[in-house]
């Protein structure tokens, strides 16, 4: 059988490309989530934690 | 007064040392087990153990104490 | 008299031994030693040499289609690709993604462990593979069992047996084939870099993880989705922890059950017709190449990291970054340790190890898009 070498090309290519795209992708999301969880999480502590000096 | 802390979270294996011993810097002093695999935990400081915070099968989270040095 | 035993000869299995079926019960009892007395991976080679030693005993259909009691494990599991997505959800059960969230970086070494599995893809066309089957051969390089066989039997089903057990016995070599790979492509003074602890991560990102993963992956490459869903699913069962039932049902009793049925099939996909042909025993040699070809990937993708990273990260946690879970992890702690008796690896290596497990989903799904 002829190897279709344009298309070995092409799934090579776009196989490489495409994994680290999505992983970066993953990265920047999970980077972007953290960030947004870690402000959430702050902002509660210290609304709950600000009351207690007053007294 | 130094302490030997847990560098991962696992279950302690074997502790290899009692308190009053005396112990030398790299003395191996208490085996970790996590993820099934044995990880020896070595000593930072040379001196006499006072007091041995963990027993054999507890579960350590990281930076737990496990040993103390005098 | 004379008729009633002859006929019985003929009706037994024995005359239609051939050749090939004894040289497969030699391979059964090498893996059956393997499991047994070694015990590399025997909760999945047990079944597949047990599998592999009653197919080849004639005459016993177990494996014909529409009749033998194999060949319907074999089709509604495998074929119908049902139980590779049941072991996803029992892995996401286990897998603890915390330590890929405290250093979201790892995720680019489970994608740098999979460009060699692209190498292997070219290495497997140039020895006369055709497209679909070199796929399927360079996904023994992520070292995934389940995306292997899921992969394989969309792909070249007629391989399924090699690439499976080629992609378990080199998970269960991990601590034999990457070593050398690592002292090669490392030196000394990278394998003694201690790594800054992991920041703590909370609950709700652990539960978040899963649900932003499966959205991300499943809209990107939809092929990813019977896979992704059910790692996430069940990573989201472990990390809710409001359903822990369902959370030891996938990660123990489904998982093993299916792990039986999985075992059999592939092994009973070997018989001595398909499996003892030059061609097929040559994916063992390529499984090993893609094996050895992702660890030197991951390798060099995170020293390609640290020209960029102000903190550097040990080069070692790279090779991790192929998904033999948690074996990969090990073996870094390992080579990590021997070099520095005060380097504690294991946890920071886990997050390129669980990264690469959705790699190589991704990697497959796109092998999929692209072949299928």
């Amino acid at each position: 059988m002829e190897t279709d070498w344009s298309k070995v090309i092409e799934v090579f290519s776009s196989g490489i490309i495409g994994v680290f795209l999505v992983m970066i992708l993953l990265q920047l999301l999970t980077q972007l989530s953290t960030r947004i969880i870690d402000f959430v999480e702050n902002w509660n502590k210290s609304e709950t934690t600000e009351p207690a000096p007053k007294k | 007064m130094p302490e030997l802390i847990a560098p991962i979270a696992g279950n302690v294996w074997k502790i290899l040392v009692a308190v009053g011993d005396k112990v030398e810097l790299d003395d191996e002093l208490v085996i970790l087990e996590a993820l099934k695999m044995e990880t020896p935990i070595y000593c930072d400081d040379a001196g006499t153990v006072t007091e041995i915070k963990v027993k054999e099968g507890d579960a350590v989270n990281e930076d737990d104490v496990l040993i103390v040095i005098d | 008299m004379f008729n009633i035993l002859k006929e019985l000869i003929y009706s037994s299995g024995a005359v239609s031994l051939s050749g090939g079926n004894l040289v497969m019960w030699l391979v059964s009892f090498v893996l059956l030693y393997l499991a047994i007395k070694k015990q590399y991976e025997p909760l999945l080679l047990l079944p597949i040499a047990f599998g592999i030693l009653v197919v080849n005993l004639p005459l016993t259909f177990l494996m014909e289609p529409e009749h033998g009691l194999i060949w319907f494990f074999y089709h509604y599991g495998i074929e119908m690709d049902i139980i590779p997505p049941l072991i996803f959800l029992g892995l996401g059960a286990m897998i603890d993604f915390g330590p890929l969230i405290a250093n979201p970086k790892t995720l680019l070494l489970g994608a740098g462990a999979q460009a060699g599995l692209y190498v292997t893809f070219f290495a497997a066309i140039l020895f006369g593979f055709d497209l679909q089957e070199a796929g399927s051969i360079a996904i023994i390089g992520g070292a995934d069992g389940p995306t292997t066989i899921y992969l394989t039997s969309k792909l070249a089903p007629h391989l399924l047996g090699a690439t499976a057990v080629s992609a378990y016995a080199y998970m269960a070599l991990v601590p034999i084939i990457q070593p050398p790979m690592m002292k090669l492509l490392t030196t000394e003074h990278e394998r003694k870099i201690v790594m800054s602890k992991l920041r703590p991560v909370s609950r709700l990102q652990k539960v978040c993880f899963p649900i932003v993963t499966a959205m991300t992956i499943m809209l990107v490459v939809p092929p990813a989705a019977p896979l992704i869903s059910m790692l996430m699913l069940g990573n989201l069962f472990k990390e809710s922890g409001v359903v822990e039932r369902l959370t030891n049902a996938s990660a123990n009793e489904l998982m093993n059950v299916v792990t039986i049925f999985l075992g059999l099939s592939i092994g009973a996909t070997m018989t001595a017709t398909t499996f003892l042909n030059p061609k097929v025993l040559f994916i063992f040699f390529l499984g090993l190449f893609a094996f050895i070809v992702s660890t030197g990937a991951g390798l060099l993708m995170a020293k390609f990291m640290n020209l960029f990273l102000k903190d550097k990260i040990n080069p070692l946690i790279g090779a991790a970054g192929v998904s033999a879970v948690p074996m990969a992890a090990r073996c870094v702690h390992k080579v990590g340790s021997e070099a520095n008796r005060r380097n504690y690896l294991l946890m920071h290596a886990m997050g390129p190890n669980v990264a690469g497990v959705i790699g190589t989903v991704v990697a497959a799904a796109i092998l999929l898009k692209n072949l299928g």
